[in-house]
């Protein structure tokens, strides 16, 4: 339990971290851009909403920082993130919408490469020196693969050339959004590419690593005394892989960072309509409170994933348990 | 070859799996014999000869101590033999084989080359014939598992028509013989000490009622009063089920209480062997010496603890002449020159390969060895309690 | 002193020529360059040919020449990013490690908050405040790069730290009364030089795909070439829908062969690091020669056969 509090401590402290960058970020740079940035707007948009913009970046009219600062944490408590400018729509509102996606199409695939990359990684591990040593190399080079770069290959080899997959977007124009069948056959049928795009470029990361730590595993005498038992080959794989799968679950929490930043582009290649789409329309027209909004829902999200990780991580390993009971 | 084969006479070519046939005298009185074991680590340039020409003989139901320090091949060697050596681990001559008796009728045996037996082979006669305790229990356990199911899986390998209750009630018992509790059935190995865990290992050892049981070091890691008391339940478990063991370790004194027969292995050889009793009274190699004087024995007199100054040789440079010759205090110039064949000294039973002792040697023997003789010896002496 | 000797596997010599191809492209690139790589001097679009061997873009921009060009910005914005990352992630790492109590408990937490918040979209938020001449900038991108890489390594050599400070030879070092500087400086680093290598090399590989990524969502100045930058205009141009794979396909292989040859040299120093991982030390063919099993399997001690040719098994007769 102490090993729990621990963490969420962790995350609740990271996440003031991302909440604290956000509102220094504008005040630090040269030139104030915020200020800059309402200045441009004015005219454009009604006094209301400029109001309400600099409200969310927690600049009232002329108040300390301090005062600045509980405003904008107080606007953010009540899950105003503002207003987006190219949007003219709440930053929340335009998130519920692409959340979703971003979570389902990410979650997804993760989980697929975890277990696709872990099982393989064990295999290899255990069979060191055959030939399936020689997907090293193969699996190293697709590891190195920017996540978005794979996925242009991938759209444009089995999309636009061989038409095996549907292209751009989310779903069918053809189909009504909705709990019916049509709509979620289309939502997986588009799915499919960019999933497998994500998976294929961090397979290989889980893969090696569960491969190390085999390795490492099989040199345990609990392993070789699995063998001195008699226990049939899959018995003894399976001592040294569920202990090799800890470390693995371990990271999980340090790679979903890593895995959804690279994922977050696949979804701009693919046109999908989830956060990283979002995000690069953000990013070309300076609309600061909609890339603060999704840095933001993103640091949250990976957190929210890492706690789970460590959920799951308590429930294999009972040294953890027994700890946290002293 | 300079190897003697002190025990067996006969020598039978034999081969794995070799279907039960006639038993031979020396088949049903030994459990297991190992002839001219030879291991290396590695096979190239760089390759380290960790054991050479090794025979020994297992007696059933008697213990067969192997004594040396680190790095004199005694782990290398049981871990060959039992083929769990690991790589770059490579037998590179001889053979092992393991007398399996049937469970019907124990004067049917059936040898098993376990230098060419088949993975399927081995399977079958490990751990219902031969088991083996590791010097750390903590690591020889699996960390994520509870005890329970340590010997559930065992016995659910091994013993197909035992019901789930009953590998329950089985693993209880075993726990029971060892003095521990069933409720450590439900406990994970971290969770008990280190005599503990090391008791759940022997009892583990014994869930299939094995032949032999090979102890690496077992107590090693425990401390002195733990210690005392596993070997004198070992002892006892012995007597009372009839198996074999091999019991290494480096503590000579150790064995002198446990064992019925030692043997003193160095830089890969063996360079003594005696009864166990014969060894403590009447050491004749001077290594045995030096072991027998680096530690107090388990009780008795105290003397004062001289140990061997040096230390042992590297095994994958080449030498010549005796590898104990550079540590020796009484080596000659024929040490240097000739390395010495385990043999047969005289009718004793007992063999050394020492220059000093051979047939016609005309050195006398060094009073430091002659002295230890003159200590009150016979069997009886070191207090071998079985 | 340990020196780092990497194992001379095929992996690793194959990473150190691929690594070694793409540091000399780095320095010479510009100068093999045919071409200005932003001079739209020639027809849009053509496919590769002897005259421009990647093609032009539909600016009929030479491919080839901003491949060449901008090889130079991706290595240094990596190399530096690289380079001060791990500079930081060895004095906090080695710091916490070594001071122990509060001091490492602070900065512990300092390195898990930066390992918990996502790398790429904090990038994404100080970049885009950033001023436009600062991202045209390779070492404020390389310093901001850095400020989202280190953790990481800072938490290994964290750990390293902790097994060394115990060992004898800082303890002797300690107990002589030199100063903690110097024992944290000159005992510990120096033996926390494999785990830095591949703190290093891990951090470059990070730090290549940060830039790029924000070159390809157009976070960095495009009138800096490098390879993010290439990827952002064939995307803008829709060149993976229009089937121009010349544009798009050189940049992004050799954004993923430079990562494939760290990756590789990592291989070696994790072989270094864990002896487990290294093979048995047989190749294969000495393997096939002596009747050996391709591979040893656990529980499985290989027999050398008497019947083995030359060679090995001659010396086995050798007795004692």
């Amino acid at each position: 339990m102490r090993m729990i509090l621990r963490r969420i401590g962790l995350y609740a402290l990271t996440a003031w971290v991302a909440v604290t960058v956000n509102f220094v970020l504008p005040r630090l740079m040269p030139g104030n851009p915020v200020q800059t940035l309402i200045g441009k707007l004015t005219g454009q948009v009604t006094p209301n909403e400029i109001r309400a913009i600099r409200l969310s970046f927690g600049m009232g009219f002329h108040e300390g920082l301090l005062a600045q600062y509980g405003t904008y944490l107080n606007q953010l408590a009540h899950g105003n993130l503002g207003i987006s400018i190219t949007l003219g729509a709440p930053v929340s509102s335009i998130l519920r919408e692409s959340v979703p996606w971003t979570v389902g199409l990410i979650g997804v695939s993760t989980v697929l490469s975890f277990l696709i990359g872990t099982f393989s990684g064990a295999i290899l591990g255990w069979t060191r020196g055959s030939r399936f040593d020689s997907l090293i190399p193969t699996a190293t080079f697709f590891q190195a693969i920017p996540y978005f770069f794979l996925g242009t290959v991938m759209l444009l080899i089995f999309g636009s050339n061989l038409h095996w997959f549907p292209v751009l977007g989310a779903y069918s124009a053809n189909v009504t959004p909705g709990w019916n069948w049509a709509f979620v056959g289309s939502v997986i049928r588009y799915g499919e590419l960019p999933v497998i795009s994500i998976v294929l470029s961090s397979v290989a990361g889980w893969m090696l690593g569960m491969r190390n730590m085999m390795i490492t595993m099989i040199g345990e005498d609990f392993v070789l005394m699995a063998v001195a038992k008699g226990l049939p080959r899959r018995k003894v794989i399976w001592h040294a892989a569920r202990s090799a799968v800890l470390p693995s679950i371990a990271n999980l929490s340090l790679a979903i960072g890593l895995v959804v930043s690279g994922a977050l582009l696949v979804e701009l290649v693919f046109n999908y309509p989830g956060v990283g789409d979002l995000l690069l329309q953000a990013v070309l027209n300076e609309d600061y409170p909609l890339i603060q909004g999704i840095f933001l829902v993103i640091t949250f999200t990976v957190l929210a994933a890492n706690l789970l990780a460590d959920l799951v991580y308590l429930g294999l390993d009972p040294r953890t348990r027994s700890e946290a009971a002293v | 070859m300079s190897t003697s084969r002190v025990d067996v006479g006969d020598r039978l070519e034999r081969h794995g799996a070799t279907p039960a046939r006639e038993s031979t005298p020396s088949a049903r009185a030994f459990v297991l014999e190992v002839s001219d074991l030879s291991v290396h680590y590695g096979v190239d340039a760089n390759m380290v000869r960790a054991v050479h020409d090794v025979t020994l003989n297992v007696r059933r139901s008697t213990v067969l101590g192997v004594a040396g320090e680190s790095g004199s091949g005694k782990s290398t060697l049981v871990y060959a033999l039992t083929r769990l050596l690991r790589a770059p681990g490579v037998i590179s001559g001889g053979q092992a084989i393991l007398n399996v008796s049937s469970p019907d009728d124990p004067t049917q045996v059936t040898p098993v080359n376990l230098t060419t037996a088949s993975e399927r082979e081995l399977r079958r006669v490990r751990w219902s014939h031969v088991s083996i305790v590791l010097q750390s229990a903590l690591n020889a356990l699996n960390p994520v598992r509870r005890i329970g199911r340590e010997f559930d899986e065992v016995l659910r390998t091994h013993r197909r028509s035992l019901s789930r209750s009953d590998r329950r009630r089985r693993a209880a018992e075993l726990l029971a013989l060892v003095g521990l509790e069933p409720d450590r059935l439900d406990r994970f190995p971290h969770e008990l000490s280190g005599g503990q865990r090391q008791r759940t290992m022997i009892a583990l050892a014994l869930a299939l009622d094995p032949e032999l049981v090979v102890m690496d070091e077992p107590t090693t890691a425990l401390d002195v009063v733990t210690q005392r008391e596993i070997i004198t339940e070992l002892a006892e478990l012995r007597s009372r089920f009839g198996f074999a063991m091999i019991f290494i370790t480096h503590d000579l004194s150790l064995l002198v209480e446990l064992a019925d027969e030692i043997v003193v292995m160095y830089a890969g050889s063996i360079v003594e062997r005696a009864n166990a009793g014969e060894l403590y009274a009447a050491p004749r190699h001077p290594y045995t010496l030096g072991l027998l004087e680096s530690f107090p024995p388990l009780h008795g007199e105290r003397r004062e603890l001289t140990g061997i100054a040096g230390s042992p040789p590297d095994l994958a440079a080449e030498s010549v002449g005796c590898s104990f010759a550079p540590r020796c205090p009484f080596a000659m110039d024929r040490c240097r020159a000739e390395s010495p064949p385990l043999a047969p000294l005289g009718d004793t039973g007992r063999s050394v390969a020492c220059w000093l002792h051979t047939e016609h040697s005309v050195v006398p023997v060094p009073a430091p060895l002659a002295r230890r003789w003159t200590v009150p010896s016979g069997p009886a002496a070191p207090g071998v309690s079985r | 002193m340990k020196t780092l000797r990497l194992p001379r596997s095929p992996k690793v010599l194959l990473g150190l020529g691929i690594v070694g191809f793409f540091i000399i492209m780095t320095v010479v690139g510009p100068w093999l360059a045919p071409d200005n790589p932003s001079s739209t001097a020639f027809p849009a679009l053509l496919g590769p040919s002897a005259h421009h061997w990647l093609g032009t873009t539909s600016l009929g921009q030479d491919i080839f020449s901003q491949l060449l060009v901008g090889a130079r910005a991706t290595m240094v914005v990596a190399l530096v990013a690289g380079l001060v990352a791990t500079l930081l992630s060895m004095v906090i790492g080695v710091s916490a490690g070594y001071l122990g109590g509060v001091s490492d408990d602070g900065l512990s937490l300092l390195s898990n908050v930066f390992l918990a918040i996502p790398g790429l979209p904090l990038l994404i938020v100080i970049d885009s405040y950033l001023p436009v001449t600062s991202r045209s900038n390779e070492f404020v991108i390389g310093l901001i790069i850095s400020l989202t890489g280190w953790a990481w390594g800072a938490r290994v050599l964290r750990a390293q730290t902790m097994s060394l400070r115990n060992r004898d030879f800082v303890e002797a070092a300690r107990i002589i009364g030199e100063s903690r500087r110097r024992i944290m400086f000159t005992e510990i680093a120096p033996n926390l030089l494999p785990v830095l290598a591949s703190s290093l090399l891990f951090t470059v590989l990070y730090s290549i795909g940060a830039y790029v990524t924000l070159a390809y969502i157009g976070l960095t100045s495009t009138a800096v070439w490098n390879w993010g930058t290439m990827l952002y205009w064939a995307q803008a141009n829709n060149a993976p829908l229009s089937n121009e794979w010349y544009w798009f396909v050189p940049p992004g292989t050799c954004i993923a062969l430079v990562g494939t040859g760290l990756a590789l040299l990592n291989f070696g120093i994790d072989e270094f690091i864990n002896p487990r991982l290294r093979a048995g030390g047989l190749s294969s063919r000495q393997r096939r020669s002596l009747g050996l099993p391709r591979r040893t399997r656990l529980g499985l001690t290989p027999v050398l056969r008497p019947r083995a040719p030359r060679g090995a098994p001659r010396r086995n007769v050798v007795s004692s």
